[in-house]
């Protein structure tokens, strides 16, 4: 039994051990809001947090979440997302939009470590997140505005 | 009213008078807004009670900003309260196909090309019913009637009612045998910049929106597959005794397509069970081919005689009084779309019926295909178009690989069954962009007029094959090798335009511009290439021999934009002009090249699509095709060796990321021509833009794709 929380709910799962946060958090509780993009860690879309840090949910198993926590697009009460996802939708952002739950997390994370990061360090850390759609000057402007405050 | 072309020529969110004629209704469109045989009373159009209003758009949304545009058309003749209206995907119905063709389908640019109007016949109509339903209840006439988010005023006695007070009124009524469309002065979305509509912008930064990927039915099971990694192998025997004692493993089975689905009741298991099936193929010759093979093959052919494509004036005379004569050849290499949301579909076979679950670009076709292999009326298939994670043409695929493999995953089963492709099998099964291998020869006097064009394209037909093929290929040759090519906009004294296809069994599909992503970079590197020789600038020299104004026009924009003229001499600059999809972008390019590598650092572009209802969209579908594009300038390419990708997922299959990201400064002249399409047309012309910027930085000519300086 793993025992985990998902946006402050807890959840228990009786599941190999090996088996990757994003398939629990798709296809068991079924929170879809979180992508498979490649399943190798090599896109940025399945992004959450696990705790404060970002992780690609395709590659870390889900023993690493037991009595951890987790936050996903779906978060209701986080502050940076909520941010986030304001200036995403101020700036026009989403295309698609299938990358953008994964853009908007990775972003998080680096807004909780560092709330004004410029645009070296903007793009420094959103460099592993792929956009298919070529989002990536709104992306860069969205963050932008939340990090400017 | 008597407007110039000139007046035209204005920036930004000017609306051309274009519009100011009366429309009538297409039959079929009036028809079924009387037709109660329907679920819907109104086809396109629903309003309840409540006032809550519906748009059912009959086009696939996968990031172009179709539903957004199109729900403006309609929103601002009904006058419903924009932030309000809700979108649903229209269903696969005949009233439903593109106007003056027999399927639904999302490609070519064609969505707000083909129905900007009819959705603006639409929001009218049912705004003319309306009002005709509140004349009768308030006894007044109808011209004393005000409509005004989503609310009828009775200009004498002041009085509102909701547009859903008149629901089962219009239900019943009869179109109008015609309907007036606003005057643009009366427009108030049309034209005018405008974001996302909230609803998807909201429920895509939320995670909430519904791609096919997360469609969730009641019981359903979900397949992965084992296909061949050799194009043109096939199935010789598999074992899954292993695989089936795995946990949650339903079943094994053989498709009908030489695949093989391993159906469990998450996909996760069903994908770590691949490994745990033992696979013998039969790959014969099949084996032995590869991409370079292919190449020396294709440029043999550069040397013969091939078909003809454009043949006119004295090609030999022109080439033998040349003052100057440049040549290039010109290599393009197989690329993947590498669509952000892995392919998949969900179909639940039942006893005499199917219902599906996607995105797709060809929802006929795929419907269509659903039914001739289950064997129903297609009428039987209810088919429902999600959201699509992205496509490039990937979901528009009249192969419908993908969704045959998940029609015959879920034939006769139980449950509902999502079939899902890995990244892997995304990358590796191809329906991919073509390998070109092209050649282009230019001959101009002394005064810098071109006196011959000579050019060949070599590669694989896209179309052959396919329902497409009986007026895409013809004569041996594929439509999409002269696109962009044999109808240039130059005014050139003599062509001898060959090109030939050889086959593979390699499965080919079109790439965002299709045939312009190959014929984009050979007119234009040429171009450039004619205008050093003639001594002149490269912009310059383009509008010397252009005879089209609105190229003209757009030169002349970005040129100002980049301060060309100004421009130190060899800093790194590069233009190009290209249309397709009925518009024309030009770009100027500057690149930064450092050590063995270059990065593109400014785009500025000119756009003319007619009239941009969305100029914001516009701007948006710029920003995307300049960054997709660099993606294939710099780095992507599919290569085969014995008989396989080379590439499988996104770390030997590059594309572009934030890093490679430019500023781009976008300038939209309404020309008032013609609305042309959105999604591509920014494609092209940036592979020669930035390939004739690097050869400003070098002095060299790049030809080779994806540009690697060293
Ligand atoms: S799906 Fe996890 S990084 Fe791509
Ligand atoms: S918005 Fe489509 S992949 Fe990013």
């Amino acid at each position: 039994m793993i025992q985990f929380t998902v946006n402050d709910k807890a959840y228990s799962v009786d599941v190999a051990e090996d088996t990757p946060i994003l398939w629990i958090l798709r296809e068991h509780l079924n929170l879809t809001g979180t992508k498979f993009g490649c399943g190798a860690a090599q896109c940025g879309a399945c992004t959450v947090l696990l705790g404060n840090e970002a992780i690609r949910s395709c590659s870390t198993p889900i023993s690493e979440a037991n009595g951890k926590h987790i936050t996903t697009i779906e978060t209701t009460k986080d502050k940076e997302v909520k941010a986030l996802q304001y200036a995403w939708v101020a700036e026009d952002v989403a295309q698609c939009g299938y990358c953008q739950p994964g853009q908007i997390m990775n972003a998080a994370s680096l807004l909780k470590k560092n709330p004004h990061p410029n645009e070296a360090q903007i793009i420094d850390a959103m460099r592993g997140n792929i956009c298919r759609c070529g989002t990536y000057n709104r992306i860069k402007s969205a963050i932008a505005i939340v990090a400017k405050g | 009213m008597e407007l110039t072309r000139r007046d035209f020529l204005k920036h930004s969110s000017f609306v051309a008078s274009a519009f100011l004629v009366s429309f009538i209704v297409p039959q079929k469109a009036r028809a079924q807004m009387v037709d109660n045989s329907v679920p819907e009373p109104n086809a396109f159009i629903q309003i309840t009670k409540k006032n809550e209003i519906t748009f059912f758009l009959p086009q696939a949304e996968m990031g172009q900003g179709a539903y957004t545009v199109l729900a403006m058309c309609i929103a601002d003749e009904l006058d419903a309260k924009w932030e309000d209206v809700f979108f649903e995907p229209a269903p696969v119905k005949e009233l439903f196909n593109i106007p003056g063709m027999p399927m639904m389908l999302t490609g070519g640019s064609n969505s707000v090309k083909t129905r900007h109007l009819q959705m603006r016949q639409i929001g009218a109509s049912i705004r003319a019913m309306l009002k005709i339903a509140a004349a009768k209840y308030w006894k007044i006439s109808a011209d004393l009637i005000q409509t005004k988010n989503a609310i009828l005023t009775n200009t004498k006695t002041k009085e509102s009612l909701p547009y859903g007070f008149f629901t089962d009124v219009i239900k019943l009524m009869k179109a109008p045998e015609k309907v007036t469309l606003k005057e643009n002065s009366e427009l108030t979305l049309i034209g005018k910049p405008t974001k996302r509509h909230p609803k998807e912008a909201w429920a895509k930064v939320m995670g909430h929106t519904q791609f096919g990927i997360d469609v969730r039915l009641p019981h359903m099971k979900y397949a992965a597959l084992i296909q061949p990694r050799v194009f043109g192998a096939t199935l010789k025997s598999f074992d899954a005794t292993v695989a089936l004692k795995k946990p949650g493993i339903l079943k094994v089975k053989q498709l009908a397509n030489h695949k093989i689905a391993i159906i469990a009741e998450k996909w996760w298991q069903a994908k770590e069970a691949i490994n745990d099936v033992v696979v013998e193929w039969n790959e014969r010759d099949f084996a032995k081919i590869s991409s370079k093979d292919l190449a020396k093959e294709y440029e043999s052919y550069l040397d013969k005689e091939c078909l003809p494509m454009r043949k006119d004036g004295n090609v030999e005379e022109a080439f033998a009084n040349a003052h100057k004569v440049v040549k290039a050849t010109f290599k393009f290499p197989f690329l993947a779309h590498a669509a952000m949301e892995p392919l998949n579909c969900t179909v639940h076979h039942q006893k005499d019926s199917a219902f599906m679950s996607m995105g797709g670009q060809f929802q006929t076709l795929y419907r269509n295909k659903c039914a001739e292999i289950y064997q129903l009326p297609p009428e039987k298939v209810q088919y429902y178009n999600n959201y699509l994670g992205s496509s490039f043409g990937r979901r528009g695929t009249p192969s419908a690989d993908f969704v045959i493999d998940s029609i015959y995953a879920a034939q006769n089963e139980a449950w509902p069954v999502m079939t899902l492709w890995s990244r892997e099998d995304d990358i590796k099964m191809g329906s991919y962009r073509p390998m070109y291998r092209n050649s282009a020869e230019m001959a101009i006097d002394k005064e810098g007029n071109i006196l011959g064009f000579k050019a060949k394209v070599i590669g694989q037909s896209m179309t052959k094959g396919t329902i497409f093929e009986s007026f895409m290929f013809k004569e041996g040759i594929d439509a999409t090798h002269k696109e962009g090519l044999t109808d240039h906009q130059y005014k050139v004294g003599s062509h001898d335009i060959q090109g030939f296809c050889p086959d593979s069994p390699i499965p080919l599909l079109w790439l965002r511009s299709v045939g312009h992503t190959q014929t984009g970079p050979l007119v234009e590197g040429i171009i450039d290439q004619a205008a050093v020789a003639a001594n002149m600038d490269p912009i310059d020299f383009r509008i010397k021999n252009l005879q089209n104004p609105r190229f003209v026009e757009l030169l002349k924009s970005v040129a100002k934009q980049s301060n060309w003229y100004k421009r130190e001499k060899n800093s790194g600059y590069g233009v190009a002009v290209v249309e397709s999809f009925g518009s024309i972008v030009a770009y100027v390019a500057k690149v930064k090249v450092e050590n063995s590598d270059y990065k593109v650092e400014k785009i500025w572009a000119a756009v003319d699509c007619g009239l941009a209802i969305n100029p914001l969209n516009v701007e948006n579908q710029i920003i995307s095709a300049v960054n997709f594009s660099i993606g294939i300038t710099k780095y992507s390419e599919i290569t085969i060796k014995n008989g396989e990708a080379e590439q499988s997922n996104f770390y030997d299959y590059t594309v572009s990321t934030i890093a490679d990201t430019p500023e781009i400064h976008v300038e939209i002249i309404n020309s008032g021509e013609k609305i042309g399409g959105m999604g591509e047309p920014g494609v092209p012309p940036l592979f020669p833009a930035v390939a004739n910027a690097l050869f400003d930085a070098t002095g060299k000519r790049y030809t080779s794709y994806p540009i690697r300086l060293s």
